[in-house]
């Protein structure tokens, strides 16, 4: 009787501090996204809920109505769907031309095109966009070369120029999109119709391209939901071309003297549910995109052998990456080394100065660097340590509470970071009992920090419960019953297991705080501003070359850490008996009957 | 070390549907009995259950005599001592061989030398010593599985459990492995369930043998007494490929006449009886050849000495002895 008693009370005491735990994280996690967003929905329905002066639950719908009423609003959304509507068909077809021709064609030098689309994808975003101002102004790089006669460079600061660089910088999630797809779908369907005596074009058109629908529209609507969120071409080009798009207009309603909340919250909206309607149809597309219900046992694709043209493909894939990458970065090595642009490229205008100056531990140029680096690597630590702590709290409840979870994590990813930042100040600035927090503080590194947190959990979190998700749950079952308790399973067996991923997580999350401008532009600290803020001020005040330097010395050591830390994993990892790219082999089969 | 299982009146539902009815099961000491049912039949929840891996809606499971789930008590998995080989063997993969089995005692909190001994024994038993630093990924699935018998065996539980573990091998492994598997665990004398689908592995490996359908026992018997006698027309399809005729094809009113391919004879050899049915397919199987009958709406299958051209007519017999009658 002593010991049923003793089980019991120790399973109810177990089960009290899980059902503590659980409800912690899961409190953090609405904290972090769910109010901050919430309160995005309520400044819209009740327009001055936090008016500071006369604060009030008055339902409104007036906000919504200057939709229709202001013009630079309403031309707002028009210029932001048409523009990612377009980049979301141009960057679809490049990126599915490079799927096409690193999946399923013979061409030389394949290996090396097959990592084009991956070194674009890295390259951060806001780099590129100062690179094409450096390369397109009337006194930039290409009118100096006379590549670029007078009216390329008017027709570059409007809709066609952001058009190509968000074309040419996000054609890799197409091609990562695309050529998943056709990594799974095989050659069964195309030896079958070509044994029917089909030609390669009708087989394209008639078999391949429906299969592939659904990875088309998955790529277009992730590709929309990208330019639907930028901020780095909405700040700087879009700007500079009085092309007003729906990121930059937030921002100026909460940042221009008089502040418009309403009519910041109103737009906040209005992206929400462009970006909501976006992922629903990412959503309801991607059940449908299981290529094991066409075919459970694909077999790997034959290779299309396509003689002298397969070297025309590869001097075709080279310009893309000469435009999309060596151009771009190759402008931004350039003014690092330079004195002055309009000097252009001249022996005596190249120097270190500017260089050294981001160097010098006692700038302010690197004290923006080191204050990026902290908040980077504190945020991705804080996001990693809850994406696991979640991640593990969720093994045990039942699928709903999962995939819910993971729904709201892929959906938090697409929330453009000017409505989360816009959420924060709402939170932070204007929220009884949270205004008066004095950590995290409005104003103060600690709330810039939160933010980088919040943004970067559901990233973290879904490399992690994917992660979690593919550990078969036998390895877990065989260890508790060889009595393994549940602390020490999680340290001996998980977390060894997911390692990889979770370093994954904290790298990618690194990398996107360093770059970050969105939440850092909502949430900038009074003092120890971030790199990519000082960068911007930077070229506001035409210090185009030190805000390159600075730029070029946050992407190496940023890289150069990432690769540190990833090259030091694989190194204990396989000195520890790891396989695959430091990961560990799962034993046969991962499913069992039920 | 070894213990007696008793179930009584378990019972599960998943997703609203009755997986275990009411199901009741009773293991003795060291015996090895096959839980064996089609796919979804409730055999592998049965035994998460019994594991503690999953607990039941009602019921009672003993370990020994002693309540381990059942009168509003659940004793968690890791306290029942049992073992478990997974259908995937769920070898961590990042421990080596000798990791695998020390881990597993380490919570038992014996000492060094205790799990030393016992890790040597272990692999010493399952011919693993020279694989011992190895890692999963490194093995073969027959040395992986092995592993993971070693595993248990050195955890000395008071019962293993099986869960399909042969089922990722190829067809020419499996019996080899098989016959090595049960040598093992018949050498510690331990008490096994084991889940299977196949019969003959089945037949092969047990004492008892209990057949599942829709979350109850159809029958659980001896394998001799299931092949001579089973207990109706589900349990005599389910084994052996026996066929089971409907009564009314041969003019009676009900049940259902048990044929074993291998008992069917020329009219001539037992004149008393004459079934005839129309050959619909035929398989050459080196000895004889299976032929399938067509009679009335039912398919039988008999062993035939001699080859006959499809759609001809055929009479046979069977012996008097082998004309058992079942109900539904």
């Amino acid at each position: 009787m002593i010991h049923r008693g003793l089980i019991m009370r120790f399973s109810n005491a177990n089960s009290l501090l899980s059902t503590a735990s659980s409800m912690l994280v899961y409190l953090a996690f609405f904290l972090l996204i769910g109010l901050p967003l919430t309160l995005v929905v309520m400044q819209v329905i009740f327009p001055d809920v936090f008016n500071p002066n006369n604060p009030n639950f008055e339902m409104s719908f007036g906000p919504l109505g200057r939709i229709f009423s202001l013009p630079r609003v309403y031309l707002a959304i028009l210029h932001s769907v048409e523009l990612a509507s377009l980049v979301g068909v141009l960057a679809t077809i490049l990126g599915g031309a490079f799927a096409v021709i690193v999946q399923r064609c013979d061409i030389p030098w394949r290996k090396t095109v097959r990592i084009i689309p991956w070194i674009v994808f890295l390259t951060p975003a806001y780099l590129k966009t100062v690179a094409w101002v450096l390369l397109m102004s009337p006194g930039g790089y290409l009118a100096e070369f006379g590549l670029l006669p007078p009216l390329t460079g008017s027709l570059f600061f409007a809709f066609p120029g952001l058009t190509l660089v968000h074309a040419l910088g996000l054609f890799p999630f197409a091609t990562f999109i695309i050529g998943n797809a056709l990594r799974g779908l095989g050659s069964e369907m195309e030896d079958a119709a070509r044994l029917g005596g089909v030609s390669l074009w009708r087989i394209w058109l008639k078999i391949n391209l429906p299969l592939l629908a659904p990875a088309l529209a998955l790529s277009f609507i992730a590709i929309f939901a990208q330019v639907l969120s930028d901020f780095g071409l909405a700040s700087t080009i879009a700007r500079m071309s009085n092309f007003g798009v729906l990121t930059y207009e937030i921002y100026a309603a909460t940042s221009s003297y008089p502040i418009d909340f309403p009519l910041a919250g109103t737009q906040s909206l209005v992206l929400l549910s462009l970006v909501t309607v976006a992922v629903v149809a990412d959503r309801l597309l991607r059940r449908k995109d299981d290529l094991k219900l066409i075919s459970g046992r694909s077999r790997p694709s034959r290779d299309y052998r396509l003689g002298y043209w397969g070297w025309v493909v590869t001097v075709m894939a080279f310009i893309v990456a000469f435009i999309a990458l060596i151009l771009p970065v190759g402008a931004v090595i350039i003014r690092a080394l330079t004195r002055t642009l309009s000097e252009g490229m001249s022996l005596h205008n190249f120097t270190l100065v500017n260089l050294i100056e981001a160097s010098n531990i006692h700038s302010m140029a690197f004290t923006a660097l080191s204050n990026s680096l902290r908040y980077a690597v504190i945020a991705s630590l804080i996001s990693c340590a809850a994406a696991v702590s979640l991640a593990l709290q969720l093994e045990g409840p039942g699928k709903f509470m999962r995939s819910s979870v993971m729904s709201l994590a892929l959906a938090s990813v697409a929330i453009p970071g000017i409505v989360f930042g816009f959420g924060y100040i709402l939170m932070w600035n204007r929220l009884p009992f949270f205004k008066d927090f004095s950590f995290p503080h409005y104003g103060d590194s600690s709330l810039l920090i939160t933010g980088y947190v919040g943004v970067a959990l559901p990233y973290a979190l879904i490399v992690v419960m994917a992660s979690i998700g593919q550990l078969a749950p036998s390895l877990n079952d065989s260890a508790r019953l060889f009595g393994v308790g549940g602390f020490r399973r999680v340290i001996r067996i998980t977390l060894p297991l997911i390692a990889f991923s979770v370093l994954t997580g904290f790298i990618l999350n690194f990398i996107h705080i360093m770059f970050e401008l969105p939440v850092s532009q909502m949430l900038i600290p009074r003092t120890e501003s971030p790199a990519p803020i000082y960068v911007l001020r930077l070229l506001n005040y035409d210090k185009d070359g030190l805000a390159c330097a600075l730029s070029l010395l946050s992407m190496l050591i940023a890289g150069g850490a990432a690769l540190i830390l990833w090259l030091g994993f694989r190194w204990v990892a396989s000195r520890n008996g790891a396989a695959n790219n430091g990961q560990w082999i799962s034993t046969p089969s991962l499913t069992g009957d039920r | 070390m070894t213990a007696e299982l008793f179930c009584h009146g378990v019972t599960k539902h998943l997703g609203g549907r009755p997986i275990l009815q009411a199901l009741n099961l009773d293991v003795k000491a060291g015996e090895v009995v096959s839980l064996l049912g089609a796919s979804g039949s409730g055999k592998t929840t049965l035994l998460r259950c019994i594991a503690g891996l999953m607990a039941p809606d009602a019921g009672t499971i003993k370990l020994d005599g002693k309540t381990v789930f059942g009168d509003g008590l659940t004793v968690a998995a890791e306290k029942r001592r049992i073992g478990m080989v997974f259908q995937d063997y769920a070898l961590w993969p990042h421990m080596t061989v000798a990791g695998n089995l020390s881990f597993a005692l380490q919570s038992q909190q014996l000492s060094a030398s205790e799990i030393q001994a016992r890790v040597e024994n272990a692999l010493d038993l399952a011919r693993l010593v020279p694989l011992r630093n190895r890692h999963p990924a490194e093995l073969s699935g027959g040395q992986q599985q092995r592993v993971a018998i070693a595993r248990c065996i050195a955890a000395r539980p008071s019962l293993m459990l099986f869960d399909e573990p042969l089922s990722n091998l190829d067809a020419a492994l499996r019996e080899d492995l098989r016959t090595e598997m049960m040598d093992l665990v018949r050498h510690e004398g331990l008490t096994v369930v084991y889940v299977t689908h196949d019969q003959s592995e089945a037949m092969a490996v047990s004492d008892r043998i209990a057949v599942m359908r829709d979350g109850l026992l159809a029958q659980f018997a001896s394998p001799q007494e299931i092949y001579d006698r089973p207990a109706n027309a589900f349990v005599a399809g389910f084994i052996g490929g026996f066929s089971a005729l409907p009564m009314v094809e041969l003019g009676q009113s009900e049940g259902y006449l048990v044929i074993r391919p291998e008992d069917a004879c020329p009219v001539t050899d037992y004149p008393d009886m004459t079934i005839t049915g129309r050959v619909s397919a035929r398989a050459f199987q080196g000895r004889c050849w299976r032929l399938t009958l067509e009679i009335g709406n039912s398919r039988v299958k008999i062993d035939w000495p001699n080859d006959v051209s499809l759609d001809q007519s055929l009479q046979f017999s069977l012996p008097p002895a082998r004309r058992l009658t079942v109900h539904h």
